[in-house]
């Protein structure tokens, strides 16, 4: 797969600090995920991709086109939606995202209707003439996603889009990331939640302190862990926690109701299957737990 | 009834990728001056945002009206050519152009700062001079049309009213490019100004005060050391530091080619010139002061 973003010694410094430290990066053209804790330079990344800031060292290229050599060009593929508020709020939903479609160099008549298309793509046909400083939270969210793909970037910059959303915003928003590379935008969604990784994103990228700690694909990064995950409900999961220990299995529980068995091999597993028929209990869920991108992290970038 | 938080369900409706034109920064920095003009005028806003521009349209044009009232009303009688107000006067006559700018000038510059709109507007094709561009360009593009359009009543009333339209015409011809000159000037001035003081802020209230602090105190500190300086009598070159005439001066030069005997700087050596080089010297630090604001923008 081409790549939409390749950089080569990417190095920024600010006073005293390096943001970004020599990074090499090949981003496929797909649903990224950029990880790492605050600081860690996600931020910094996606000035350069703008051409917002000019490294202090190294390359980059964003569909094909050097960043240095022409920055207003690049931004014209790229839609960009910031962590931040950063919508008018006096001004309508579609008034907004129809001016940054003209921004982006739409004609005037094709920058209202597909502000329009996009509104309803992300759920706000009904509200798009309201005025933003009206919306909640989960609403702004959207709207900042349509204006960054109203012009029909070839790839979006998403920072944080899940932040301050409830359980149910936070799906809706996730599903429309997920949706994003189905309609042929490269996504590249930095985040410090990992689960929104793990949920959406075909290729991770990890920074931490400025340097990348990992670049490959999500899959390659989730082993499975020699172990199951057996949910039974919260009733049951004490009974049958008891009942696997005593038939000599290393079991861990966890704070919403399920638990966690360690199983070598298939004579392991058949005990859980038994147990849990013998005990009567419902069986909602037996899965291999995978290792997380929580742990990839711990392993790769530990606490300092 | 559905919850007011919530806008809906998110319904697959599909993506079309759009195969249309595609402007680049030309169009983006249009795109931009059309957005922030419309906004200073009021368009797709609610009524109150209308009022100032309308209020300022119709203040400026009462001169003219009156002014091809009384020609007509004294056409064909001893008092025929009295004159109210004359083209010159009227560039720049009304100081509500001034109060315009300081209103309408914040409104589209300081909310992008303040509502953290400038890093969404700088990922696109943009740049820091280019939004610049785009704001000066949308407050001369009013300041201009209303000190411009007034004229045109002006004008037209007063061809009409004359015994011969045509021999008005010539004999006036040489305002048809005095006018818009003279207009370009004060609305280039007043624009940078008023564009550079809202840049410094992001409150509409702090940077309208401050214009308006620039320019009258200018004024009535230039005021008190010609006063003093001059004895009264003669102009002098510390009238140079009112902001207030010093685009009042460029037009005198437009319209006369040299200062007017009225002008605070008459009798000074060489003021025309320096009147010239200093409102050159103010647009040009103003266009520094915006150019050094948006030269780095956060994302």
């Amino acid at each position: 797969m081409a790549s939409i973003v390749c950089a080569r010694g990417l190095t920024k410094r600010y006073a005293g600090v390096t943001a970004l430290d020599g990074v090499d990066l090949d981003l496929p053209a797909g649903r990224v995920g950029l990880v790492g804790a605050n600081g860690a330079g996600k931020t910094t990344l996606f000035r350069l991709l703008l051409g917002l800031s000019r490294p202090d060292a190294g390359t980059v290229e964003v569909c094909g086109m050097a960043v240095s050599d022409d920055p207003a060009g690049v931004r014209s593929r790229i839609g960009y939606m910031p962590e931040h508020d950063c919508l008018p709020l006096d001004q309508s939903a579609a008034d907004v995202v129809a001016t940054f479609g003209e921004l982006g160099g739409l004609p005037v008549r094709a920058a209202r209707q597909r502000a329009s298309e996009v509104l309803d793509l992300v759920g706000l046909d009904e509200a798009r003439f309201r005025p933003v400083g009206g919306f909640s939270t989960g609403m702004r969210q959207r709207t900042k996603l349509a204006q960054a793909i109203v012009a029909d970037p070839r790839l979006v910059l998403l920072d944080e889009p899940t932040a301050g959303l409830d359980p149910s915003g936070r799906e809706e928003m996730l599903t429309l990331v997920d949706r994003l590379g189905s309609f042929g935008i490269a996504v590249v969604l930095a985040t410090h939640l990992l689960d929104d990784v793990a949920r959406v994103c075909d290729h991770v990228v990890m920074l931490d302190a400025g340097r990348l700690v990992t670049d490959a694909p999500t899959t390659s990064l989730l082993h499975q862990t020699g172990a199951v995950t057996v949910d039974v409900g919260p009733t049951g999961a004490v009974a049958l926690a008891a009942a696997l220990v005593a038939r000599g299995l290393d079991v861990t529980t966890s704070d919403v109701g399920t638990i966690e068995v360690t199983v070598p091999g298939e004579t392991e597993l058949d005990i859980v299957r038994d147990v849990v028929a013998d005990l009567g209990l419902p069986l909602h869920k037996l899965t291999n737990r995978l290792t997380s991108l929580d742990d990839v992290f711990a392993r790769e970038a530990p606490p300092r | 009834m559905s919850d007011p938080g919530r806008a809906g369900a998110v319904y697959d409706r599909g993506y079309r990728p759009y195969d249309g034109p595609l402007g680049g920064r030309p169009a983006a920095r249009f795109a931009l001056y059309r957005t922030s003009l419309r906004r200073a005028v009021g368009l797709r806003r609610p009524w109150r945002q209308k009022v100032a521009p309308a209020v300022l349209l119709a203040i400026a044009v009462i001169p003219a009206v009156i002014n091809v009232g009384i020609g007509y009303v004294t056409r064909d009688t001893p008092a025929e050519g009295f004159e109210f107000i004359t083209y010159r006067e009227y560039v720049g006559v009304s100081s509500a152009l001034l109060l315009f700018v300081a209103l309408v000038g914040p409104d589209i510059v300081c909310p992008d700062r303040r509502q953290r709109v400038l890093p969404l507007i700088f990922a696109r094709p943009l740049t820091g001079a280019d939004y610049v561009l785009a704001k000066v360009g949308a407050i001369f593009t009013c300041v201009f049309a209303f000190s411009f359009l007034p004229q045109v009543v002006l004008f037209v009333g007063q061809m009409l009213v004359s015994d011969g339209a045509l021999d008005y015409l010539g004999r006036h011809a040489a305002v048809l490019w005095q006018v818009p000159l003279a207009a370009a000037a004060l609305a280039l001035f007043y624009a940078v100004l008023g564009v550079a003081a809202a840049s410094l802020t992001g409150r509409r209230m702090v940077a309208a005060a401050t214009l308006l602090g620039i320019t009258l105190v200018t004024s009535s500190v230039a005021g008190i050391i010609v006063e003093t300086g001059s004895g009264g009598g003669a102009g002098h070159p510390a009238a140079l530091l009112d902001l207030l005439s010093l685009p009042l001066q460029v037009r005198d030069l437009v319209f006369l080619g040299r200062l007017h005997e009225d002008s605070s700087l008459s009798g000074v050596t060489g003021g025309g010139a320096m009147a010239a080089a200093c409102y050159l010297a103010v647009v040009a630090a103003g266009l520094a002061v915006m150019l050094h604001r948006y030269r780095s923008v956060e994302a």
